[in-house]
Order: structure tokens, then sequence, then C-alpha cells
């Protein structure tokens, strides 16, 4: 019933099939709108934070999609300032990726805050210290750029792009895209490294303090990698995945294995950066404060599995794969490196919000284990509802893959 | 790292020896920083009601305790054990790890008396300074700040009770530092120069075993002058080089020995 | 329409600048915020004019002298009075929180009868000729419980009971009450037990955990404080013998892990060794206690009683005899106890008292004559009056043993076991509300006394319970020779010779004299010295703080987040023990027990402390209130019940040192 509103040449299920679909995403989306809800009205007491543990599982979800979320701006620059041709038939699913990504971190941000109708202070009393106004200009305004990126991608819509208005509006957009692109690489680059910034420079914080240089640029730039190590990669399960949902091949392969290799390259870079720094770290700064690597950890839920796991299982490994073209080629070890690759930076964000925090500094005091209740858990799955939502709604009726039409119906 | 200087640098040293833990203190300071007791219900929100109740003090990662008594133990079997207590107030370190973070300058270290502020009004309640400072010193509000019924008739002058959604913390009382100032201008004194006593915290004025000695750490006729340069005097992670504003001292070695970490040897 | 470059920058740029200069957003953004800091439901501060009135908060067992600290002539929290002796500015942890405690909704609003099972309001009118009703037909089976150890208000009290013919005036079980009946029973001495710590240069408190819960702790502290000026060497040494590392232990210069139910003969084998040393004392039996010390109090003997060994007691009697000044401070209800930590001071030469104030009504009875008298033992003798009144105390809940009467008249100011039990709530004003006083604080080294006057207004139907005694003797024709409580602290001012006014109270401080006794109490001791312990599985150490309360006065409102998680963790008392001796009922830290004994049971969570002597559990007093407001009922298990009351050997004193109790895993 809705076919007239398709992209141009494509087939997709029926109406009902996909009301199912989006029905069964929305449960999801509204046990999560309950428990932002919640949040809102009873405030973050309803959450398993405490005073403890200020940071948790909301950060780390923020800091995750962000990091995965780079694959926008990463490909845009590649693609718009670098002119790497290929990338084209894959861009505008990074852009919806990185909006989505954006768009649900600036939400989570929201509940996460405890005076949300306070949230603008950021531009009105900015502290240019804090690397979290940083990160706050950043984001707000990146999030601006996906949206403007996003945008042209809904006014060609079949039947909107008929509206010699909107026509013209799209173009125009499009023309100007390369400007966008750049300014939006310019404020990712930025807010990826201050958020890595914001860790490094807790001075209080044994296990994420650096010093000096391993702040600037060190810190800064080991986020920044981090993100367009696996930003990219992203990008290609998610695709993977709408293909495999779909039953349709979106992006040729050759584009996905190319994603690989610039995620693998980087991904290499980052884990030899991040070795170092962590080698550095342990013989280095820790001593001088009277700790040792030991004392970073704890237990199972901070034990130093989860840094080999994460270096070396979800680091080292993948960073292999990539960049070895042979087990590139091969679509199931891409894939598996890739969520690998994933993993390992979601295991990053998650220990530098909350094992820095779970350490006790004060040596009479002690380790205590934080667990994210369903408030948080909810709201975090809200978003992935989102996500599906937005990436549902973006395939049915906008010409998302260039590629469709001639990879399925030639 | 570049440190403001103060010419007045109000401090205090802790004598654990003297600390008996008995919680005074950490009475006195929610009295006069009008911390609403630990209350179940909030009889206005009718969600709440309706879902989850709010915590009580069996909570201890929840409360609003900007001065908290700490146990020490010096971990040894029965004879030899040993226990201390360690009260904690806001360091108002000179190096504060807090400041720097909070992306809307809603505390700052810049009146003459190093003490670090918390502009309740500006703080959104994104808690990265709760996640930069080392010592615990502050505290996020969780639930509204509700008394029971009548108890808030009438509520200490000194501070208004935060919302719900803001980091809270010890300001060494700083409604009394200000009040010791109008009094010295009243009196035709210097505001700058404050005699020992003119000025002094709930905590230090309450502790019925005087284990806190408050005072100007830079002013050679306040007794903290002195006894921050104490053999036994140190501070809390001092290794961190935050450079607190509050001094313990201890007899004890083992005492001494918990105020930093020294598993790595003693280099620095 | 042509759409080129240029409208579209004009467009969007156009677009921006108009919201920007429309005072929408602007003003939007104002308005929120002012909201987000001030909700309606966030109270507002109430300025004005600032004051501190001097006053006496009874709320802790020996009173705090506090200063009332008031905005616009509203009181909103206390602080210590410089001026007295008893505070020196400080205040303890329960006083800290009076005014809250003050405006606390669990405070009883007005006078309650019992109809059924429920009370309904009652005029203060109708209450006084119903009592007076229920005196007369009592017919002198009248009994009065009172919680206050210092106040005039015993003396309306127990001269009113002597009025209706009854002599059953009874102190809820008290340190004082034993030291009290040791001092002027046992060995036959006048007056009151003095301890000036301010002047010593040792002292050995036994079982006193004099800075947490025992005696004036304020004052305590305060004198620990003098003799250990920050920063400078000590004047004195503080040690503390106790079966659990107290608050006390954490800053005396040694802790000597004795068991309570041993403190005697831990105490007598200190005086071994100080008669060995040739120290004599001139009383009576002095030839009788020498030879029962050598023949039973010999180090070897004491080891295998108590655990303590015999060169600890030797090292601390030479620190006895080196000391210009020592002093023993017996903690307890044990008679025992008391009576040889007094002995040894006789031996030290270092015994004082302080003598006992004038009464002004001439009917009542004196402190120490109120003290003499064992009300558990009268419980357990199953006394069953026709008329209870219960005075500043619990008994409901911090008695061991229940109580039985016929009518109970309760003056609580705030609900409580006692005050749900009886069948007349007679709310008492509030301490900051009536007159009041403190006589000798027990623990104190010298005459004190301090006049509170009412420095608040009532908002509530209450009633000072002692104009509403001297109402009801009025209209029974009983005359104490006063017409209200107000003459009767003025009458007691003038005759201490204090410097009182009506406005803003008065204090006096006077000296201590040289103690003579007549005994050393040889022939009690010899039977009442030996520790007694029941068939458990291990000695409960019962310790109080009075962040937690006191027998009196429940969990503060601001008590809650202070409460230690070694004390209280979530919601569940805490039981702590060395790891021997949870390894010997195989427990370990964290696991959820039952312990049983006395009348009940007590659920409780195991924290390995290795500063409990082996063999004992360290319980909390003061948690399980059945009644009270959110800060205390349900919280914990009250540990009163699982004592064992027992009456000491000789003494006939009520004691449950030694109690135990068996621990099942739950």
């Amino acid at each position: 019933m809705d076919s007239k509103l398709f992209p141009e040449g494509v087939q997709r299920c029926s109406f009902g099939k996909f009301l199912i679909w989006s029905c069964f995403i929305l449960a999801f989306f509204l046990w999560g709108l309950y428990a932002a809800v919640l949040v809102l009205y009873n405030g973050i007491g309803t959450t398993g934070l405490d005073n403890y543990f200020g940071f948790g599982l909301w950060i780390t979800f923020d800091l995750a999609v962000i990091a995965l979320g780079a694959g926008a701006f990463f490909t845009g620059f590649l693609k718009y300032i670098l002119k790497i041709k290929q990338l084209e038939k894959i861009i505008n699913l990074t852009v919806i990726v990185g909006f989505i990504c954006y768009s649900g971190a600036m939400l989570v941000l929201t509940l996460d805050i405890g005076q949300p109708g306070r949230a603008w202070f950021g531009y009105w009393h900015p502290n240019v210290h804090s690397m979290l106004t940083e990160v706050i200009f950043c984001i707000t305004c990146y999030c601006t750029v996906l949206i403007i990126e996003y945008v042209p991608l809904i006014l060609e819509q079949k039947q909107l792009n008929k509206v010699p208005f909107i026509h013209a509006l799209a173009h125009n957009m499009h023309v100007n895209m390369a400007l966008f692109a750049g300014l939006g690489t310019f404020l990712s680059t930025f807010h990826q490294g201050s958020l890595g910034g914001m860790y490094g420079v807790l001075i209080g914080r044994p296990y994420a303090f650096r010093e000096g240089f391993f702040i600037w640029p060190w810190t800064f730039f080991l986020f920044v990698i981090s993100a367009v190590g696996s930003g990219p990669v992203f990008t290609v399960l998610v695709c993977t995945f709408m293909e495999k949902l779909t039953g349709k091949k979106l992006v040729e392969y050759k584009v996905k294995a190319l994603m690989g290799k610039i995620a693998g390259t980087m991904l290499t870079v980052y884990v030899f950066l991040k070795i170092l720094d962590t080698w550095a770290w342990a013989t280095g700064y820790l001593p001088s404060v009277g700790l040792t690597f030991d004392d970073m950890f704890y237990g199972v839920a901070y034990g130093k599995w989860m840094m080999f796991t994460e270096i070396v299982l979800c680091g080292v490994l993948p960073a292999i794969m990539l960049i070895v073209p042979s087990i590139r080629n091969k679509p199931a070890l891409l894939y598996t490196a890739a969520l690998l690759d994933c993993i390992g930076v979601t295991i990053n964000r998650y220990v530098f919000t909350v094992q820095t925090i779970a350490f006790p500094a004060m040596p009479f005091d002690k380790w205590y284990v934080y667990y994210p209740n369903w408030v948080e858990w909810a709201s975090s799955v809200m978003i992935v509802a989102y996500g599906f939502l937005v990436l549902s709604l973006s395939y049915r009726y906008l010409p998302v893959f260039p590629q469709e039409r001639h990879l399925n119906y030639k | 790292m570049h440190m403001k200087e103060f010419k007045i640098k109000w401090g205090m040293v802790i004598d654990i020896d003297k600390c008996t833990g008995c919680g005074a203190c950490m009475v006195a300071c929610q009295v006069e920083n009008n911390i609403a007791p630990m209350t179940k219900k909030d009889p206005y929100n009718y969600v709440q009601a309706l879902t989850k109740d709010r915590d009580d003090a069996d909570n201890k990662l929840r409360t609003l305790t900007w001065m908290n008594v700490y146990e020490l133990s010096n971990g040894k079997s029965f004879p030899e054990h040993e226990v201390a207590y360690l009260p904690r107030p806001c360091m108002q370190c000179g190096n504060p790890a807090c400041v720097p973070v909070c992306p809307v300058v809603a505390t700052d270290k810049n009146e003459e008396g190093g003490i670090v502020s918390q502009i309740y009004p500006r703080c959104i309640g994104c808690r990265y300074c709760m996640a930069a400072c080392p010592y615990h010193a502050r505290y996020f509000n969780w639930w509204d700040p509700l008394w029971p019924e009548g108890m808030d008739k009438q509520l200490s002058p000194a501070v208004s009770p935060r919302p719900r959604g803001v980091v809270e913390k010890c300001n060494f009382c700083h409604t009394r530092y200000a009040k010791a100032k109008d009094q010295a201008r009243e009196n035709g004194e210097d505001p700058m120069n404050l005699a020992e006593g003119a000025y002094v915290p709930a905590c230090a004025e309450i502790c019925p075993s005087g284990a806190i000695t408050f005072g100007d750490l830079n002013n050679p006729e306040h007794k903290v002058h002195e006894l921050a340069k104490s053999p036994h005097a140190f501070r809390l992670l001092e290794k961190l080089g935050l450079h607190p504003q509050v001094y313990y001292m201890s007899k004890r070695e083992w005492v001494r020995k918990q105020g930093d970490n020294y598993n790595a040897g003693d280099k620095h | 329409m042509g759409f080129d470059r240029r409208t579209f920058i004009q467009l969007s740029v156009g677009g921006t600048v108009g919201i920007l200069f429309t005072p929408v957003l602007w003003k939007a953004l104002d308005d929120v915020s002012i909201w987000t800091q001030n909700w309606p439901w966030i109270p507002r501060l109430k300025y004005g004019a600032l004051e501190d009135q001097p006053a006496v908060s009874k709320l802790c067992d020996s009173g705090c002298a506090v200063k009332v600290r008031k905005v616009a002539g509203s009181a909103f929290g206390t602080e210590g009075n410089e001026d007295s002796p008893l505070s020196k500015g400080g205040i303890c942890p329960i006083c800290a929180n009076a005014v809250q405690v003050m405006r606390n909704p669990n405070r009883v609003k007005g006078p309650m009868k019992k109809v059924g099972e429920a009370f309904e309001p009652i005029t203060w009118e109708d209450a006084k000729s119903m009592v007076a009703d229920k005196l007369a037909a009592a017919k002198g089976k009248v009994a009065f419980i009172s919680g206050d150890q210092t106040g005039t208000a015993n003396e309306v009290f127990s001269g009113f009971l002597a009025g209706i013919g009854s002599e059953d005036y009874l102190q809820m079980p008290c340190d004082m009450q034993a030291a009290s009946r040791a001092y002027n029973g046992v060995m036959g001495g006048t007056g009151q037990v003095a301890y000036d710590l301010e002047n010593s240069d040792f002292v050995l408190l036994a079982g006193a955990d004099a800075m947490e819960s025992w005696g004036p702790t304020v004052a305590n502290q305060k004198a620990f404080a003098a003799t250990h000026p920050t920063g400078e060497k000590p004047t004195a040494i503080y040690m503390l013998a106790s079966p659990v590392q107290t608050r006390t232990a954490s800053v005396v210069d040694a802790w000597i892990p004795v068991p309570e139910e041993g403190m005697a003969t831990f105490l007598l084998g200190v005086a071994y060794h100080l008669i060995r040393a040739g120290k004599y004392a001139g009383a009576a039996d002095f030839g009788s206690f020498r030879s029962m010390i050598m023949d039973a109090y010999a180090p070897g003997k004491v080891e295998a009683a108590i655990g303590v060994k015999g060169a600890d007691t030797a090292a601390l009697a030479k620190q006895l005899l080196a000391a210009s000044d020592p002093i023993v401070v017996p903690g307890g209800t044990s008679v025992a106890t008391a009576t040889a930590a007094f002995a040894v001071n006789m031996l030290l030469g270092s015994l004082r008292k302080v003598s006992e104030f004038p009464k002004v009504i001439q009917s009542a009875m004196s402190t120490s004559e109120r003290m003499s008298k064992d009300l558990l033992t009268w419980v357990n003798k199953g006394a069953a009056p026709a008329v209870a009144m219960v005075y500043e105390a619990n008994p409901a809940y911090s008695l061991p043993d229940d109580f039985k009467a016929g009518f109970v008249v309760s003056f609580a100011t705030e609900w409580d076991e006692t005050a749900a039990k009886a069948d007349l709530v007679l709310p008492n004003a509030f301490t900051f509300e009536r007159f009041d006083d403190m006589q000798n604080p027990y623990g104190i080294g010298k005459q004190t006394y301090s006049v509170g006057v009412p420095v608040c207004r009532p908002t509530l139907d209450v009633m000072a319970s002692t104009d509403f005694i001297l109402d009801v003797a009025a209209s029974m024709g009983i005359n104490l020779g006063f017409d209200s409580f107000a003459e009767v602290i003025a009458a007691k001012a003038e005759a201490v010779g204090a410097d009182f006014d009506e406005a803003s109270g008065g204090q006096y401080e006077g000296s201590y004299s040289s103690a003579r006794a007549s005994v050393l109490g040889a022939s009690v001791l010899s039977r009442a010295a030996a520790p007694v312990r029941g068939n458990g599985a291990v000695v409960l150490a019962p310790y109080s703080q009075l962040i937690v309360g006191s027998q009196n006065v429940a969990t503060t409102p601001n008590a809650p987040c202070v409460i230690s998680t070694n004390v209280l963790k979530g919601g569940t008392l805490v039981a702590m023990m060395c790891s021997a001796t949870a390894k010997k009922i195989g427990v370990s830290d964290e696991s959820k027990i039952k312990l049983s004994g006395g009348n009940g049971e007590a659920a409780a969570l195991v924290k390995i402390n290795e500063g409990v002597l082996p063999g004992a559990v360290a319980v909390p007093l003061g948690l399980g209130h059945t009644v009270g407001d959110e800060f205390s009922k349900g919280v914990g298990d009250n540990v009163y019940k699982i004592l064992t009351v027992r009456s000491e050997a000789a003494t006939g004193a009520t004691v449950w040192t030694g109690s135990t109790v068996n621990v099942a895993k739950m």
C-alpha cells in the first residue's frame, strides 16, 4: 500500500510485515521510554548509579556509540576530502549510522545529567579548560552537521523530491556537502580526542591519568584513532546485518573490504600506540604515585582479563585479520574481525569509564562493583530500538544504497 | 602544574589520634547545611509512590555526607589489631582535580581563602567532578531534599536546600566565613586577617574531642600553620599532587602509611 | 520559484538570526534556569535575627549543655556551650540533632488515653483527674520509673510518691546506679564518686567506654583532648580494658582486651600487684581484702579466669604506681566491678567524690536513695503495682525483662514502645520547652550544676511532667511546697548557689573532696568478683554508640547515614567477632546468623573485626525499635532482648555481663 513511497526500482516487504517488525521494535522502545520517563520524573536515583559510580552504563554507552559512529565522519572525510570514489556506495549508510549514534548519545546524555533543563549551560557558562565543554560543543555541533547531512537524503525520497522547492534544497545541500564533511571531520577529531582527554586529565584517578605528553596529544589520538579504527567496520557490520535481514545485497563486498582495510590500518596504529601507552603507564607513572600494575585490578569485575581481551583478543588479533588481504577478503573472517574490533573499543570505553572510578585511590577505601540496573539498560535499549526504527524507515523509503538496484535486479 | 596562590589558605589539621569517630561532626554538618534526613517516601511525587522507594541511609553510596568518617584498621589479627577514625571533609585542594573538569564553571577556586566553591544553581549534574575526585568528597543529590513533616519548619539560614540533580560538597561552611568577615568589618578589624577562632566550620566547632584544628595555613598566628609542618602531619594521597588544604596527623606510623599508596616503594 | 545558493543561505541564516532575535528563546531559557532551582516542594529559607540561647539538652544519658541556635526566634540547631564545664563547646551526636528531634513528627501531640487498642485525645484537666483517681484507688501500690539521672524533677516525683505512700521509686539500670550502690552501699561512703579526668595523669577505663557512651562523654572527651594537645606531648596516659575495641579504644594509648564479666577479677588482679608493692588503704577490712587478693587473685589465677597475662597486669600496676594522679574508672551495671575499681582507687589514694546538692523538696529521695533500688530485681520478684508512671525512660524497650502494672502512665515526648503500651500518654514538654537541670552528671570530676530554662515555645499540646505532677499533688492534697517546677528550679539554684536567671538559666561549679569509705568490700568481692558466664556458644559483648541512640532516645533523624556498616548493614544489625571466633562457630564475613538468648533472638550479619576478644560477639545496643519513626522503627534487632539477666552474687545487683547466646546460620 505504501509502494509509491519506495525508492526507485526496488522491492520492499509488505506493509503488514513491516508493521509487525516495527511494532516488535517499538515494544523495546516503549519499555525504554518508560524507564526514561522515570528517570526524568523521579530523578537519577532510579538508576544503579551512586556516589562512587557517577558514570556508568550510560556514559560507556555514549562513548561506545560515539566511537562506533565515527564511520560517518571518517568515511565522509575520505570520500569528500580525499575523494575516494568507491566509498560513495556506503556513505549514506555511514551518515545514517552516525546520525543514530550521535543523536542517541545526546538523548542518553539528557537523561544522564541531573538537571536536563540546564543542559545549555555548557554554552552559556563554558569552562574552556574542561574537556567536557569541548565535548559538549563538538557533539552538539557535529550532531547538527549529521542532521544536515541526513536531511538531503530524506529530501531525495521519491515523492518528496517531486516538489521543486525540496528538490532545489536537496540539490543545494548536496553541493555544499564537502563543506559539511570537512566541518564534521574537524569537529569529530576534536571531540573524539577530548573524550580521551576527559579521562587522561583525571589527576586523581591513577587508572586513567597520563602525564604531560601522554595526555596531549597521546590520549587524544588514542581515542581518535581507536574510533576511526572501529567506526568503519561497525558500518560494515550494520550493512551486513541489513543484508541478512532483507536477503538482498546492498553494498558490494569490495567496498566492505576496503572499509575493513581502512579500519584495520588505523587499528594497527592504535594498538601499537595503546601498548606503548599501557607500558609507559604501568612502569613509569604508576610507580611514581606508589602504585603497581596489579593494584589497578580487582576480582573478576575489574580483572586483568578485561585488559588482555581488549588489547590482544580484540585489538592485536582483529588488526592482523584486517590488514592481511587474504583474511580480510573472506567475508566470515572480515565480519569476525570487525566484531572483535567493535567489542575491543567498547571494552576500552567501559574500563576508562568504570574501572577508572572503581579503583579506590585512598588505601583505606575499598573496591565496589557497579551493576547497572534495569532503568539504565532499558533506556540504552531504547536508543538501540530507536536506531533500528530510523534504519528501517530509511531503508524502506529512502534511496540509501545506490548499488541496491544494480546488485539485485540487474 | 600551575597553582593559584592565595594570601589566605583556610585549612584543617585533623588529629586522628584524637578522633573517636563519634559522628557529631557529621550530624552538625547536616544541620548546618540543610541536608535532609534520608526518607523513603516522597509525598509530592505520585509516580514515585507507584514505583521504587527512595533510598534510605542503608545505601551508604547514596548519602550526602559532606563530612564522612572512615574507619581505618591496621589489618593485624587479635590482639595486635588497632583501629582509627579519619574524618574526611572536602580537601579544598590547591590543585583541585574537580575544578578544571567542570564544563560549566559550577565549581571554582578563585576566592581568597582557597575554598573550592560549588555553585548549585549552575551545576548541571554531569558528575564529571565526582569522577575526578579521588577523595569521594563530592556527592550527588539523588533525591529531592524532603524533611519529615514539620522538621523543615525552620532550616539553617546558612544555605538553601539544593534541588535533586546537582553535585554538592563541603565548603568549610562558607557562610560562616562571610559572616566572620562582616563581623570583622563591623568591629573595624581587617577581614583579611581574622583572628584564630573567628571563623570555624560547624564540624570543627562541635567536635567534642578537639580533633579538628581549623585556621589559616598561611597565618603564623594560627595553630594550623605550625601543626601542618609537624613530622606527624601528612595529607591524603599527596603523591597525586592535588595539594589538599586538609592535613592529618597521627603518631601511629600505620595510620600515616594509609594516607598514601606505598605499594611500589617510595620513589617519586 | 528560483532557489539558488543565495536563497538557501539567506533562508538558513535569516531563520537562525530571526529566532535569536525573538524573546521566545531567551525568555524560555531564563525561566528554565529559575525553575530548576525553585521547585515548589523544596523548602525556602526564612531569614531573621540570629541568636544563641543556653539550654540543657537532656536527650543523652548524662545530658549536654548546649546553646540553641535560632533564626527569627525559631530554633534550627544546637551548638556547644563554651562556658559550661560539661560542654566546653562540644556536643554529643544525639544532642547535635536535638532540634530535629524536637520537630520530629513522631512527637506525641497531646495527652492521649487508650481506648481498646487505640489512643484517643483527652484534655489535660481530664488526665489530671484520671491520674488522681487511679492513684487514690491504688492505695500506695504505685511505682515510678525514672530514666532521668540528674534532674531535680526526681525530687518532685519521689516526694510525690512518698506523699501517696509508696517507696517504689525506681531508676533505670545505669552505671551511676552501680557506682552508687558500690560506694554508698557496699563500701559505706557518702556522696557520689567523682573522676577527675582533667587532672589525672593516668586513666584506666575499666569497661567504661568514656569517649563514646559512658558518663558525660563530651566532658570526658574534652578532658582527653586537654591532656592530649594536638601536636604536643600528651600529659596523661589513657588505657581501656574492654572486650571490644570501641571508639574509645581508637584513641587511647593502649587497649587491654578483658571480658566484661571478668572486669572485677582483672581489677583485683591489678590490686594484687599494688598490694605487693606495699600499697595500703585505711579501711576496716584491709586485712581480709589483702588476704583475699593474695589467695585468689595471684597472676596465674587471674590469667586462668579471664585470660589476661600476669605480666600485663604487673606492667599496668607499675604504670599506676608511677603516675602521680592515677584513676580507675569502672563501667557497666556490675556493683562488684565498681567496688573493685574503687578499692583500687583507694589503694592508689585517688578515690574522690562530689557531695550531693541539698534537696529542696524535703520528702524527696536523695540521689543515693534513688539509686539504691534495683528495678529488675523488683520486676523479677513479681511486682505488680496498680499504677506505674514512666518518665524519660523506655523500659518496654530497654529492659531485658518485661514489667507489669495495672495502669501505665507514660510521660514520653515521642512515641516509643512504653508509650504504645501505656494506658495514658501525657507528653512531657521537650527538653528545650521546659525548665530542667543537671546535678552532678555521673562521671564528672567536680560538683557541677546546670539549669536550663524553656527556650522554645511548645508547638504541641504538651506539658512539663513535673508541673503535671505538682498539679495532681495539689489536687490530692499533697503539699510538696511548690506550685510550679519553675519555683522548684529557682529554689534549687539558690540552694546550690548557682547564678541563675529566668531568661538564660545558670550554672555552678564546685569541687571534689577526698572520698572516705569504711570498707573495701572484701566480703562482697570474695563472692561477687569471679566471672560468671552463661552456657551459650559465645559471650555477648554489647556496646553503645550515641549515634545509634541511647536507652531512652532512638536513632535521631540525621544519624542513620552516620551509622557505620560495622554496626548496621542493609537494615540488619552487625555482629562483630574476630576470625578465631568466626572459625570456631563456622561463620565468615557477611554470614547471616541468628543469635538466641535471654528472652529472644536477633538476626545479624557477621563482620570480622580483629578488635573483639576471642569467644565474644560484639553487638550494638539501641537498634530494633518496634515503635517510632522511620529512622529507628524496624531497623535491626533489639539486643536488650537477648541479654540474660542474673542477680550478682552478694550484691544482688541485676547484671547481664557474661550473657551468652547460641548462634545459628540463617
